[in-house]
Parts: C-alpha cells; sequence; structure tokens
C-alpha cells in the first residue's frame, strides 16, 4: 500500500526531538504488528495498543500539549496524518482477514431457510366480505352497521312480515325475550338506516346474523351477510339489476354469465334471486350446484311500499331497491370449501390456505 | 311441492321437455329445485309372458324358461331363455323380466351388495339371457320367496315402468310463501298455460244427486266464530264402500309423496293436490245431533287427533264440533272420533275457509304439521270451496258407489270479494324501468286470472282473484307483470351519478388494526358468538342467554371473547398446533338495564371487541430460535405497539394489584381515562375447563373506543438537525422499585434535552447483593437549537443521578 503524502512529509521532518523518535519507532513497531495480525483477536489487540482513546498513538496526542506554542500546528500536523497511517494500516489488516474468514473459516450453508417472520393470516369470511365492501363503496356506497340483537319490530314487523305469518318460517329465529331476538338477517338495519336519514341513501350493510337451523355441512346457526340499498326518487328494478351484474363482474369475473329469477321477500317487491354459471363445473352440473349448472349467489328486490311507509317516506316520492348477499356461501364457493363448519373452526391448518 | 308432469297435463297441453318446462318455471318464479323421473330405476325391464318351461338338466331347483318379451326391431329373438331359480314360476305368466344391461336394484342373496348389471350368461351349461324378478330384487318390496307375477291382463313388451305407471316425471318445486295458489296441479298449470300461451282446461263438474234426499235434512252448520271460518261448505254422500281407490290415482298420489290409504281419504287428498282446497271427510254417522258448530276451543279443553295424539287446546284454536263434542281442530287435523273406517257408509265432506293467521297459531301452538294447515296458513281461496267440494263428491261416486245427497249447505258469512286495485303504466314503468304500453300488460295479466275492468288514460282498475291473497296493492300487480314480461327482458341499467352523500366512514376502520396484525404475525379467526350458558357464567354474570337454543352448548351470547379465543385455542392444541398467534374483531353481549342509553334495543349491550392471544413458543421455529415460551410482556408489547399505532402516546397502562377472577399478571389500558381493556395471562383453573395445558395470554380492547377520534391529520414536528450523544447509566436499587417509576423520575428531570430513553438491560445476582437489581438506560440527549457541550451534558445526566438517589436510593453502578 502506498501513502505518499504521509512518506513525503515525514521525510521532511528529520527533527531531533523526542516526538519526532517516538513516532519514528512507533511506526516500525506497527508495521511490525500489522504485518503479523492473522486473527480477528489480534487485529482488535492492534487497534487497542494503537488506536484506541488510551493507546500508543493517542499518547503521542497527549504529549503534544506540551510543544511549544509556535510549533505545535506542525507537529500537530505530524501526528495527524501518522494515526491516519496506522488507521490504514489497521483498515488493510482488517480487510485481508474479512475476505480470508469468510471463505475459509467458516462454512456458510445457504441452503438453511432463511429466519422465519411469523406471517399472519387473514380469515377467509374477511377477505370476501372486504372484497365485496370495496366494490360497493367504488360504486359511491356507505358502509354502516347495526345491533345482532334486534328487536321483533325491526326484524320483522317494519319489514312487512305480518304476525303469524308463513314468511317468518323462512327464518327460523332465536328469541332472547318475547320481542327481542337476534337479528336473521341484515335488513333490519334498512330500517334503522332509513328512519335517521332521509334519501338520497345508498349504503351497504356488513353484519352477523343468525338463524336457529341444525348445524351441518351446509348451515350454520349463524354467518354474515352484506345488505345493500339505494333510495331516492326514480330508482328502478332495472338499475337494480345493473348494479347487481356490475358487482358480480367485478366479484367473479367479466366473463360471468348470470340469470335472474322471481322470488319472495316480504320487504321487497318484485324481488328476485340472482344465479350464476356454476364456476366449478361451467355449467355442467355438479354436486355443488345440484346438477343445475347454476349457483344462486343473491336475493334481492325493490324496496316494498309498506316497508316505505312504516319509516315516513312517501312511495310515491322515493323508491328504491335492497339486495342481500350471503358471505359464507359465497366464500365457501370461492374456495371450494366442502363444509361450512370449517369457517368457525378456525384450525390453523385450514386459516393458513387462505 | 311435488309436481307430477303425468297429473299436470290433465289442464294444460305443451310438447316442451320437462327440462325446459322446469326452466321456464323457474324463470317466473316457481323454482324447479329437482326433477325425478320415477321409472327410471325400471330402464331395461319390460313385461315378458312365460311361454315354455323345462327342467334344468343338471340342477334341481333350476327352470330353464322361454320368455316372451316382444321387444320390437329385435324379432325374432323376441323369445328369451332364461334360467330362473324361482319355485312359482309356471307357463302363462306374465313377468318383470330384467333385459341384458339392466341394472337390478337389490340382490337377493345379500342385501348389502349394490345394484348389479345383467349380463349373458351360462348357468351350468345353460345359456341366460336375462332375469325374471322377485318383488324384492326390483326394490319394490321383501318378498324373496319367488317371482313377482304381473296382472294376467298386462301387455307384454311393455316398460315395466309403464306398467307401474311410473312412467311420470316428478318436479319438485320450492312455492314461496306467497304463493299459495302454486301449491296445486290446478294453480301450477294456471302459470304453464300462461308461460307457454297454451289454453287451462280445469275439470268441469256436472253432479249427479239424488233427487230424493236433500243434505239440509240431514245435517246444519252453524258458524260461532266468524272471524276465523269466513266460510264452510259441506257434501254428503251415502251408501259408500270402503275400500282401495283405483291403481291410476294410487300412483298419482305417490308420485307426489301422498301415502295411499283407502278411496274415501285418497279423494280429499287428491282433490287437495288437484285444486289446492284441504277437504276432510267426517264418518257422517259419527257426527251427533246432524250439526256442525265452528267455534273456539275452551282454554285447556282436550281433544284427541287421528294420529292418536292427544292436545290441550287454547282459547285460540278453533274447532269443528257436532251437538256434542269437538270432531276436529279446524285446518289442522281431524280426530279419532269421527275418522272414516272400513264399515264408514255416509261421509261429510267438509270444503272451508279458515282464517290463515288463526290456523298457523294453532298449528305452531299443538306442534302439529299437515298438508291442509300448510294450505290454510298460507291461505286458500274462498270461493273455491263449492268447486273441491263438488269434485269429491263425485269422485265419490265414481270411485266409492256414493249417492250423493242434493244440494250442498255453504254458510259465507263474511263474503271474501275479489280485490279491485288500480295499476298505473307510468307507475309500472318507473318501477321496472321499462317502457311497457296498456296491451303488454293486458296480455300478461289476463292468462294469470287477473282481469281488467277498465282502461283509461294510463290507469288500469284490475281485479285480482281470491285464489291470489298475496294481491293487494299496485307494486303485486307490477310484480306479476315483471314476472311474466319475463326478468330476462328487463335492461340491466346503471345510472352513473357520482354520489358521495353515502360516504360515511371509510369501508372499515378496523382496517388498519387488522393489517397491524396480520403483519405481526396474528391469524384473523372467526369464532361463534354462542356458547353454553354456564362457561358465559364464568365470564359475566350478566349473561344474555337464549330462549330456544339448538343445543346446551349453543345457549347463550358470549359476554367476553375470551372464551371463545379458548375454544379455538383448545382445538389447535388438539390438532397439533400449539404456537398460537390470534386476533379476532367481534362482538361481545351483555344484558344492561332498560334504562340505559345508547342501545338500540333497551336492555342489551354490544361491544365491538378485539380479542389477541398468544400461546406456545415465542419466537417462529427455527434452527437458529430459542424455544422460549411467550410471557407477559409478549402480549404488553403487542398491544404496546398497536396502541402507539393507532393512538400514539394517548395511553397508559393501570397495573392491577388484586387478581381478575380470569386472569394474573393483569394490565388495564385506559386511553384519556376511558377503560379500554386489559391484558393478562389466563389462570390455570380456567385453561383446564378448556383441556389446555400451555399457558394462554390474551387481552380484550373495546375497538369502538380505540378508533373513535376527535383528532384531525396528525401535525408535523420538526426533529433536531444537531448531534445526539448517547450515555449509558445503570442504576442499582431494591428490587422492588418499579422500573416505570424510576424511568419516569428521570424523564421527569431529563427535561427538554433528553430526547429519548431505552431501559436496555435488567441484572439480579452477584456481585449485586440480594433484593437489589441493576436497570441500565440508554439516554439519549439532543437540543434542538445548538449542539451540547460535554458540560451541558454532565450537568443533565449528574443531575439525573442525584435526584434518583434521593427519590430511589439508586446507586450508579461502578464499571
Amino acid at each position: 500500500m502506498f501513502y505518499p503524502e504521509y512518506n513525503k512529509t515525514f521525510a521532511m521532518a528529520e527533527f531531533q526531538d523526542s516526538l519526532a523518535q517516538s513516532i519514528t519507532s512507533l511506526r516500525a513497531k506497527a508495521e511490525e504488528a500489522a504485518r503479523t495480525i492473522a486473527t480477528t483477536d489480534a487485529l482488535e489487540k492492534f487497534r487497542i495498543e494503537f488506536l484506541a482513546r488510551k493507546g500508543s498513538v493517542g499518547q503521542l496526542f497527549e504529549e503534544l500539549k506540551s510543544v511549544p506554542p509556535d510549533v505545535k500546528p506542525k507537529y500537530g500536523k505530524l501526528l495527524n496524518e501518522f494515526r491516519i497511517f496506522v488507521d490504514a494500516l489497521y483498515q488493510s489488516a482488517k480487510t485481508k482477514i474479512e475476505s480470508t474468514s469468510a471463505e475459509t473459516d467458516t462454512f456458510i450453508d445457504l441452503t438453511l431457510p432463511g429466519r422465519g417472520l411469523p406471517l399472519g393470516t387473514r380469515h377467509p369470511i374477511t377477505q370476501t366480505l372486504d372484497d365485496i365492501k370495496s366494490i360497493f363503496v367504488s360504486m359511491g356506497f356507505g358502509v354502516v352497521d347495526g345491533p345482532e340483537i334486534e328487536d321483533d319490530y325491526h326484524n320483522f314487523e317494519a319489514l312487512n312480515f305480518p304476525p303469524n305469518h308463513p314468511a317468518r318460517d323462512m327464518q327460523d329465529t332465536f328469541f332472547l325475550d318475547k320481542d327481542v331476538l337476534l337479528r336473521t338477517h341484515t335488513s333490519p338495519v334498512q330500517i334503522r338506516v332509513m328512519k335517521e336519514r332521509r334519501p338520497p341513501l345508498r349504503v351497504i350493510m356488513p353484519g352477523r346474523v343468525y338463524r336457529n337451523e341444525a348445524i351441518s355441512a351446509r348451515s350454520y346457526c349463524l354467518f354474515h351477510q352484506v345488505e345493500g340499498l339505494y333510495v331516492d326518487r326514480n330508482v328502478s328494478f332495472s338499475e337494480l339489476k345493473g348494479t347487481l351484474v356490475a358487482f358480480a363482474r367485478a366479484f367473479y369475473g367479466s366473463s360471468l354469465k348470470y340469470k335472474f329469477r322471481p322470488s319472495f321477500f316480504p320487504f321487497t317487491e318484485p324481488s328476485l334471486e340472482m344465479d350464476i354459471t356454476c364456476f366449478l363445473c361451467s355449467g355442467k352440473g355438479c354436486r355443488v350446484c345440484k346438477q343445475s349448472g347454476w349457483l344462486e349467489v343473491l336475493g334481492a328486490g325493490m324496496v316494498h311500499p309498506n316497508v316505505l311507509r312504516n319509516v315516513g317516506y312517501d312511495p310515491e316520492e322515493f323508491t328504491g331497491y335492497a339486495f342481500g348477499i350471503g358471505v359464507e356461501r359465497t366464500t365457501i364457493l370461492r374456495h371450494n370449501i366442502p363444509d361450512i363448519r370449517l369457517l368457525f373452526e378456525n384450525d390453523m391448518r385450514f386459516l393458513k390456505q387462505f | 311441492m311435488r309436481l307430477s308432469i303425468k297429473w299436470l297435463r290433465q289442464y294444460v297441453q305443451f310438447r316442451i321437455s320437462p327440462e325446459d318446462l322446469g326452466q321456464r318455471l323457474t324463470s317466473v318464479g316457481l323454482e324447479v329445485e329437482s326433477i325425478e323421473h320415477l321409472g327410471k330405476v325400471f330402464d331395461g325391464f319390460v313385461v315378458g309372458e312365460v311361454i315354455r318351461v323345462r327342467k334344468h338338466a343338471n340342477a334341481d331347483k333350476l327352470t330353464v324358461c322361454e320368455v316372451d318379451v316382444r321387444r320390437k326391431g329385435t324379432s325374432p329373438a323376441s323369445v328369451l331363455q332364461i334360467v330362473c331359480g324361482a319355485p312359482n314360476v309356471q307357463k302363462g305368466q306374465k313377468v318383470a323380466v330384467g333385459l341384458i344391461g339392466a341394472v337390478v336394484p337389490k340382490n337377493q342373496h345379500d342385501p348389502e351388495a349394490q345394484p348389479f348389471v345383467l349380463s349373458k350368461l351360462k348357468v351350468r351349461g345353460e345359456e341366460s339371457n336375462g332375469m325374471i324378478c322377485s318383488e324384492y330384487e326390483l326394490g319394490l318390496g321383501t318378498d324373496a320367496n319367488g317371482i313377482l307375477v304381473l296382472d294376467e291382463t298386462a301387455n307384454v313388451g311393455t316398460p315395466l315402468a309403464e306398467y307401474f305407471g311410473l312412467n311420470d316425471i316428478v318436479f319438485e318445486i320450492g312455492v314461496t310463501p306467497n304463493r299459495p295458489d302454486c301449491l296445486s296441479h290446478i294453480g301450477i298449470a294456471r302459470e304453464v298455460a300462461a308461460i307457454l300461451r297454451k289454453k287451462l282446461a280445469i275439470p268441469k263438474l256436472k253432479i249427479r244427486e239424488e233427487k230424493k234426499s236433500n243434505i239440509n235434512e240431514s245435517i246444519s252448520i252453524k258458524i260461532e266464530n266468524r272471524r276465523d271460518c269466513a266460510r264452510y261448505s259441506a257434501r254428503l254422500v251415502t251408501g259408500i264402500n270402503v275400500g282401495p281407490s283405483p291403481v291410476w290415482m294410487q300412483t298419482s298420489l305417490k308420485a307426489v309423496g301422498i301415502r295411499p290409504i283407502n278411496n274415501i281419504v285418497d279423494i280429499t287428498n287428491y282433490v287437495m293436490i288437484e285444486c289446492g282446497q284441504p277437504l276432510h271427510a267426517f264418518d257422517y254417522d259419527r257426527i251427533q245431533g246432524k250439526q256442525i258448530v265452528v267455534r273456539s276451543a275452551s282454554e285447556g279443553e282436550k281433544f284427541i287427533t287421528l294420529d292418536q295424539k292427544e292436545h290441550a287446546l287454547s282459547a285460540s284454536t278453533l274447532m269443528i264440533c257436532d251437538a256434542k263434542k269437538p270432531i276436529a281442530i279446524a285446518g289442522v287435523m281431524g280426530g279419532m272420533n269421527s275418522e272414516i273406517s272400513n264399515s264408514t257408509t255416509s261421509v261429510l265432506i267438509e270444503s272451508a275457509y279458515f282464517d290463515p293467521a288463526s290456523i298457523r297459531k294453532t298449528a305452531k301452538e299443538l306442534g302439529i304439521s299437515s298438508d291442509a294447515a300448510y294450505r290454510f296458513e298460507r291461505g286458500t281461496d274462498p270461493n273455491g270451496t263449492r268447486f273441491a267440494a263438488d269434485r269429491a263428491a263425485e269422485l265419490m261416486r265414481d270411485l266409492a258407489d256414493g249417492k250423493i245427497h242434493k244440494g250442498a249447505v255453504d254458510e259465507y258469512p263474511r263474503k271474501i270479494n275479489e280485490r279491485n286495485i288500480d295499476v298505473r303504466i307510468s307507475q309500472v314503468n318507473r318501477v321496472l324501468g321499462t317502457a311497457l304500453v296498456a296491451s303488454d300488460v293486458k296480455e300478461y295479466l289476463l292468462p294469470i286470472g287477473i282481469r281488467i275492468l277498465k282502461n283509461s288514460k294510463g290507469r288500469l282498475k284490475c281485479i285480482a282473484p281470491t285464489f291470489r291473497p298475496d294481491l293487494e296493492q299496485e307494486i303485486d300487480i307490477i310484480e306479476e307483470i315483471a314476472r311474466i314480461h319475463g326478468y330476462a327482458n328487463i335492461a340491466d341499467k346503471m345510472v352513473s351519478a357520482i354520489d358521495f352523500s353515502g360516504m360515511t366512514t371509510s369501508p372499515d376502520e378496523f382496517h388498519e388494526i387488522r393489517r397491524f396484525l396480520e403483519g405481526s404475525g396474528f391469524s384473523e379467526v372467526v369464532t361463534n358468538s354462542l356458547v353454553d350458558l354456564r362457561m358465559a357464567q364464568m365470564f359475566s354474570d350478566r349473561v344474555v342467554s337464549i330462549l330456544n337454543p339448538i343445543s346446551k352448548d349453543l345457549s347463550a351470547m358470549r359476554p367476553s371473547s375470551v372464551c371463545s379465543m379458548l375454544q379455538t385455542v383448545s382445538h389447535n392444541n388438539n390438532y397439533g398446533t400449539k404456537d398460537l398467534r390470534l386476533f379476532e374483531l367481534g362482538r361481545t353481549y351483555e344484558t344492561v338495564r332498560k334504562e340505559e342509553k345508547g342501545h338500540p334495543v333497551p336492555g342489551y349491550a354490544e361491544k365491538e371487541v378485539l380479542a389477541l392471544c398468544l400461546s406456545g413458543r415465542r419466537e417462529h421455529r427455527g434452527w437458529d430460535s430459542s424455544d422460549k415460551g411467550v410471557d407477559i410482556y409478549d402480549m404488553k408489547g403487542v398491544v404496546e405497539a398497536l396502541l402507539n399505532k393507532i393512538l400514539l402516546d394517548k395511553f397508559h397502562f393501570i397495573y392491577y394489584d388484586s387478581h381478575s377472577a380470569l386472569t394474573e399478571q393483569t394490565i388495564a389500558v385506559e386511553k384519556n381515562g376511558t377503560y379500554v381493556g386489559f391484558l393478562g395471562k389466563v389462570k390455570a383453573e380456567l385453561l383446564r375447563k378448556f383441556s389446555i395445558e400451555n399457558d394462554v395470554y390474551v387481552s380484550e380492547l373495546n375497538v369502538q373506543v380505540l378508533v373513535q377520534s376527535d383528532e384531525g391529520a396528525r401535525s408535523y414536528s420538526p426533529s433536531s438537525k444537531f448531534p445526539i450523544v448517547t450515555r449509558d447509566l445503570a442504576f442499582v436499587v431494591e428490587r422492588n422499585v418499579l422500573a416505570e417509576d424510576l424511568q419516569r423520575r428521570i424523564v421527569k428531570i431529563g427535561g427538554k434535552l433528553l430526547a429519548q430513553i431505552v431501559l436496555f438491560d435488567i441484572f439480579e445476582g452477584k456481585p449485586l447483593s440480594e433484593n437489589k437489581k441493576s436497570l441500565a438506560f440508554s439516554l439519549q440527549l439532543n437540543s434542538s437549537e445548538k449542539t451540547l457541550t460535554e458540560e451541558e451534558v454532565d450537568s443533565v445526566v449528574n443531575g439525573i443521578v442525584a435526584d434518583v438517589h434521593n427519590t430511589f436510593g439508586a446507586e450508579l453502578r461502578s464499571s
């Protein structure tokens, strides 16, 4: 290695004083020591001996304090340059050691797995919910929620289920009290939102609902729905269809085939159910679509005038549509999950797959 | 509702395939859930005639038969040689023959065996080209002792399905509760006729009555409860021979899932399935006092229904009584005391209209479901009672030798008229988004029985028939128009107006929390919010319990998410996963005082909570990881980081001395003085209840409080541009001095210049004396105005050292 600046300056300064002598002898010593450095321990020893605050070079700086002021700058410069020289020796030895130790001293098995980071997972139900929500939010729907513990009025009566009507059998209910129940659908949130606000109203209402049904591979005592509601002047059935098609294309893919068929919900009229081509068998018929080639994905309809009246809206002034999407059913279909109960068991071997 | 296509064809003619018909019905709202080809199981079986029988030369018990099956196109090989093992086979018998390739449902040598395919084979040297089947082999019965001998008149070569009347196709239709009219074959035929634009042919009745006997001399009707019974019609048929009904009727009933009983009961069922009106047949001779009284039961009155069950009635139960006693629960089920028996000779046919709500209430109360109640509670046609009674009477005349008494009794105290409904074409188009005109609408409505009285200025005066109780107002007619017009024929429009009025909150205010936790290695779980009541009570004394649970282990709403978490841990431990980092965003539920405000349903509180759970190893297991288990500092670290992330420093911890019932090492979290939640170690006794062996750390935080924010966007505060000086200080203090207290003091004394402090080491043991510990802090000092001098730094540090010595007796540890 070549240090031109230092050599030149040092050659010039042939002072016969003690400091210069110290530098000269220390230089020889340092050069000798640096030559023999072979291990990291020796390297560290070298650093402590020469370069640490209390090392030999540092000691020389201490001596500088006693040098007369007129020559102080010259000696200072000299010392500084010497320190740089010793440091260079150190760095050079260090580089040598590092390059040899990396290749020869340690065997690095690069096939070892990296130190793992723990990976969190999002529950498949939440993933589906998030996807559904973001599609409707991008269409300008707001998001609201409501209580799971509901009263008969919001869950049934205001939604045009007459007392003692068989339509109530469509939704087996858990009761907490005579008129208090676990909501059987997210539709009661419609009533709460409509009573609290005035049209135009465009919201989705995701949430958990309960049904008093025997638990099996196909049905669970609770599930999640995303309810949607749009009320304004002149909202039409045609627009409901358009919105649902836009949603289904965004969610299931643009090549989707679909059909609408009439259905019945007490709180909407006309009511519909939307089927899409079974994506598991491409419409050929399989176990999941019960050989029909179609999968039912959601229910919807025009908000029934009785419901509008119940919340104090004039059906002559406002019309609206509402829809409900079953999140578990959608999730099961999406991921080809054979049993709904798997979703609520939360087995890590299951959760890690999504 | 099971629909027999053969039966349907009595009322409407069509050529399209059953599959096409199914799709068309589905497209108008009558969802065809399945299509069953009844005779399919008998494909490959035909009626054959045994024309020659001889003993098998090499087997005692076998016979070699020649059977004529007269298969078309296979002549002259229409006579098959079949080896038969049955003892009863004889020349001249008509038998059921399975041809080569047919699938035999049952194997009489092995009841567990799968159906098997017939193939050509040699039985001890004799060729056998098929099989003469027993009742058992065909799956028709239990008799396996001999072959099934068919009716002498059976035509050779007839497919067996046809011989049994099973050449029918049955649809299972999901009829929605608003369409009681479609719980009958005529009702569905009407829809079919409308869709296919065919003519609907309802049977014309020509009633052939006895001239001499008038019904009025034999029975009178008295309706005491006119609200629940608007109409009661009846016919009297005498001289009846009770016996089996003819094969065609039995086949029809079986096809739709009704078990044939005798001709009288079968006729009432047949007429109900035909036109939707439930009928009841009373044994007239068991009716006392020639009188029918329709009245409400008295509370607690006992009655035995024909299924031999005794019921305690309530005052709202509508009963059919004679002069002395109740004889039927109206619309739900008849009584034992007036049931048709083999010796019955006179039948009173009841055809009534009962109030739907009343019938539903009774059926629910008594826990009885019957085909009659199912129809009454959805609404039958009050103006169809006479048709049904007459139809049944005629059939009893034809099929049971009955004599129909002249006239019918028909009490109709509360006349139910057809509804007039005004429909505006403009409203039709406004709701549907269509451009229909009056003539379209007319064309759609007439075939389904909705007549149009007047049509002026875009306003149609419609008359809805009484068999459609669901048609009450304009929107109901609009739905009919949409249905028949076809949903597919309404355009899929989307109004592209941008509207932000609905944008109230972000898509998910908890999104940030979820993302943080996922990034920190937590897996999200979604658990059942229904739990065991007794378990719930361990967590709260204000548990919301369910009046009608599915089972005991799902009998309450969880008051805490910890119980769901422990269930999840337990499940995973059982399946070998012990290292768990879990979170759930869900709700907890508790009862509150009814007066307490702020709850949507008074008396019940729902809380949105974040549950966290740690168990097992701290580190992801790997070649370089430690096997140390998690402890409270892991949980505290996660909670701190999360709170820092969403609240910055606006929270603090409270350390509990006294243990809560469920956890130890418990720490509460507060935000601006509001309780947010807690974290802690689950007590061993609780873990035992869930059979969990590892330590479990949990936290439950109220996320609503957490995400509630009154601050807007955060403001920038400048970072210092001057160098940072680091000083490490180790203090020796008594063991019970709390690290947080010491650190707070240092921060206070350090003042503005102390930019950061980290507790980086804790040490106990030699050379320190007992009851002492060393806490080492790394201090970063910094000024926003200038470079700190050595002296300034020393002055701060010395101030700190002196202060904590005075306050805590802390000694600076000598190095």
